[in-house]
């Protein structure tokens, strides 16, 4: 704290002195959680310098090396330490590569929905009326098809219009789009309800009284107010996107056979689960769950965090 | 998913509950064969419609002419013997003492009549029409003429099951003629039955059981088939089929899907018999599309970059035969010394020659679903994308639904296409015809030749044995053609999926079972317990 030793940045002091790393400091499953989440992001970053093989690059596969399974069984060749999968890719590249393109359309419906969902929702909060109604009456709409029926169609009416080979190209984009289109009313609901609660506070009213446009106090003055629900419900969102992928890639309906995320990793693995090549379902299988489960309790911590009834009470 | 299974499964158990309680009643009971297939025959006029089950339907009631045996020979049923006269007539003599379930013997009449039926079913009447006069000499001897001299009489005479003709002759109550036709309708062949086969119909229920009993005055008392009473009841869901035979309640199913042999497998008492099946995938390589594959040396190249056994082996797990031919063993063009030949070096080598060492890029298209029997073909085509990479090939690789896939096909959308074929015939010639020919919208010749790959020569060896009557000679003939396809490469020959069958293991289903996937359960011995 002494400016003698050096000069700490406000940033930093700040952060040094929040309430947030105090919670985290005190919250064992919550430091376990960023540890995992940490080195997970690291190794996904890292993936074309640590990965073994490139699963996507056909040359380096060979059918005669399929089904090896792991190191700690019999059998096990020393080049594969996850095992291979039917198609002899090396298990632990593809797992890495997969978690890479499931964590990436996780982020990318995020991005999709909280944008769209936070634009609808501050407009039909702060101007309500009928635009308000209508916004809403269509968010309705929206949430009463399940997510993954609402993909099923546009991917298949994308697939249809123009051609597998275009779905194949643009697979991640797509399946970001589907997502992050069927899910943007969580936004639009949750920050509808913040900004309700918001503008009848004083600030805003001072802020009209000063005679700024409606577009100004939306976005600087009442969204930064609502930006705490938005960054827990895109924790849950990151997860539930993530395993909507999966669950499509499951359905066949996801990222192509060339190109495996964690869900047609786990598709393709699962016909060959009779046969005793369990490990290359549940290998990745264990990575999604741990991916869903270290996100959506990060998610619940920051919740607990950041809601100000719980550590101002 | 697993829901609905189990409860499938409790109701099938459920209606097989009468059956299992009824038979261990009685201390020497009659043997009891419970068979399972995966569709019911959707009539009893084995004439109505032409599909393996009601072929399956026809080997019960009813025996043909000739049958094919295990090793694909022809093995005489209701005709003893035959002979050649001459290019376009074959005389059958057929078997004394045959009786119909109805008590009328059996004679030359009935085949005549039956003939002519067969000549009138919307069905059946294409693959008759090269047969022009048939004719009986006396009580027991009948003459097939055809038009042009025509090989393939025995694969043909392998579909005429001898009817009644007595029984089907006349009118009925309703006032319509006995011998009439009707497909979906309610003709008086569909509801009643008079065969000479080992079994009669005794009750049946449609979509849900047929009950049959031993003809006590069958024909055949060589046969060792001890089975008194047959049960089949049409389970069409492929997990609950194999779980009915897991949990007792039918001793016999077919098909088999690929995905529960290796379970089955490792069943305790079941007995699982997979034989090499004669249906042939194979990789069509467009040159149309792509003029690299105009050269052979291209060609050449791809096929010893495809590693046959690999795929057949590793990804199928041994459920295929790996195929460098179209003809399976047994047929009559196979030629036994055509082996895979995946050699990467050569492949590499052949590419450079061409003056492709770089490589290229090239579409493929397969299937993505998978039918009962029929393999990962997306993952086999993916297999196959892996291993042309290795001689620089980059592969765009899309995979459709079924449906959608054959469509794609017909307006050979891709430069390589997937396509697996089946002989109706039973014989090489069918292959060729379909797949080699030169494609001609008029005729139809090489309807599925989606290499478009166009070999007069290989047109003219076929068309020649298609008129050849001597065996040997007509062997020879297919055999020619199918080295000159192994040396021109126009496609790339994959595996054959194999068949598979499983039973309990008191039913003796082995000897039984045929590659034409027709099991002659007249045959079939089951243990007692």
């Amino acid at each position: 704290m002494s400016f003698e030793n050096g000069t700490p940045s406000t940033a930093w002091r700040r952060f040094r002195d929040s309430y947030f790393l105090y919670r985290l400091q005190r919250d064992r499953r919550a430091q376990v959680c960023l540890l995992l989440f940490g080195l997970l992001m690291v190794g996904l970053l890292l993936t074309p310098w640590i990965a073994p093989s490139n699963p996507y690059d056909l040359a380096q596969i060979s059918l005669l090396d399929s089904e090896l399974p792991p190191f700690w069984v019999a059998g096990s060749e020393p080049g594969h330490l996850l095992g291979t999968d039917a198609q002899g890719r090396d298990l632990l590249s593809t797992m890495l590569y997969g978690a890479r393109v499931s964590l990436a359309i996780g982020f990318g419906a995020v991005l999709v929905q909280s944008l769209l969902g936070t634009a609808l929702g501050l407009l039909a909060g702060y101007r309500g009326g009928v635009v308000d109604a209508l916004l809403m009456r269509v968010a309705d709409i929206q949430l009463s098809f399940s997510t993954l029926m609402m993909a099923i169609i546009v991917g298949a009416v994308v697939k249809a219009a123009f051609g597998g080979a275009f779905y194949g190209e643009y697979g991640i984009a797509i399946l970001i789009t589907i997502i992050g289109l069927s899910e943007w009313p969580q936004y639009a609901r949750t920050v509808r309800a913040s900004v309700l609660a918001e503008k009848r506070k004083d600030y805003v009213d001072a802020a009209r009284v000063l005679g700024f446009s409606g577009h100004r106090i939306m976005w600087r003055h009442i969204l930064p107010n609502t930006l705490s629900p938005i960054l827990v419900l895109s924790t849950v969102q990151i997860a539930n996107a993530i395993m909507a992928e999966a669950a499509l890639s499951f359905l066949g309906l996801g990222m192509p056979e060339t190109e495996p995320s964690l869900g047609s990793l786990i598709k393709s693995g699962f016909d060959y689960l009779q046969s005793g090549s369990w490990w290359i379902t549940l290998l990745p299988g264990l990575l999604l769950v741990m991916l869903v489960l270290v996100v959506n309790l990060l998610g619940d911590w920051l919740r607990d965090t950041m809601n100000p009834r719980l550590y101002k009470g | 998913m697993r829901l609905t299974t189990f409860m499938l499964g409790l109701l099938v158990g459920g209606l097989l509950m009468p059956l299992l309680t009824e038979t261990s009643l009685a201390d020497d009971r009659p043997i009891t064969l419970r068979v399972a297939y995966d569709t019911d025959p959707v009539s009893l006029d084995i004439q109505e419609q032409l599909s393996i089950g009601m072929l399956q339907l026809s080997h019960l009631a009813f025996d043909p002419l000739v049958r094919w045996s295990r090793e694909l020979d022809f093995e005489p049923r209701l005709a003893t013997r035959w002979e050649r006269l001459d290019d376009t007539t074959v005389r059958f003599h057929l078997r004394h003492g045959v009786t119909f379930h109805s008590g009328n013997a059996f004679t030359a009449r009935d085949v005549v009549w039956t003939l002519h039926r067969l000549q009138r079913s919307p069905d059946f009447r294409a693959i008759f029409a090269p047969i022009t006069r048939v004719e009986a000499v006396d009580a027991f001897t009948v003459d097939l003429h055809t038009r042009q001299p025509y090989p393939l009489l025995l694969n043909l005479a392998t579909y005429i099951f001898p009817m009644d003709s007595r029984f089907y002759s006349g009118t009925s109550a309703r006032g319509r003629d006995k011998s009439e036709i009707v497909k979906n309708g309610n003709s008086f062949a569909s509801s009643h039955l008079s065969g000479t086969g080992p079994f009669e119909v005794v009750k049946r229920q449609p979509g849900a059981r047929i009950e049959f009993e031993r003809f006590p005055d069958y024909w055949d008392t060589d046969s060792p088939g001890n089975v008194d009473r047959l049960v089949m009841t049409p389970i069409a869901e492929n997990a609950t089929r194999v779980a009915a035979l897991l949990a007792g309640d039918v001793d016999f199913i077919s098909p088999v899907p690929f995905n529960a042999v290796q379970r089955l497998r490792h069943a305790e008492g079941i007995e699982l018999v997979t034989m090499p099946g004669t249906r042939i995938t194979m990789l069509q390589l467009n040159e149309q599309r792509v003029a690299a594959f105009r050269d052979r040396r291209v060609r050449l190249a791809f096929t010893y970059a495809v590693n046959q056994t690999a795929i057949a082996e590793r990804l199928l797990k041994g459920f295929a035969t790996p195929a460098a031919q179209m003809s399976p063993q047994g047929y009559a063009g196979h030629v036994p010394t055509l082996t895979p030949r995946h050699d990467l070096a050569r492949a590499r080598a052949l590419m450079r020659e061409a003056g492709y060492g770089d490589g290229f890029t090239v579409t493929l298209m397969a299937p993505n679903n998978r039918y009962v029997n029929d393999a990962q073909t997306a993952q086999v085509a993916l297999a196959i994308a892996a291993m042309l990479a290795k001689i620089n090939v980059t592969v765009e690789f899309e995979t459709l639904p079924k449906n959608q896939y054959w469509a794609e096909y017909d307006n050979r959308a891709a430069d390589m296409m997937m396509m697996g074929w089946y002989s109706d015939t039973g014989d090489s010639a069918n292959f060729f015809e379909y797949l080699t020919f030169c494609p001609d919208a008029d005729t139809g010749a090489g309807r599925y030749n989606a290499s478009e790959y166009c070999n007069p020569r290989i047109d003219a060896l076929v068309e020649r044995a298609n008129l050849t009557t001597q065996p040997a000679a007509r062997a020879r003939l297919l055999q020619q053609a199918e080295q000159e396809i192994h040396d021109q490469a126009p496609f790339i020959p994959l595996y054959w999926q194999n068949l598979a069958w499983a039973a309990t293991d008191r039913v003796d289903i082995a000897p039984v079972l045929n590659v034409m996937n027709m099991p002659y359960l007249g045959d079939v011995v089951v243990h007692p317990r």
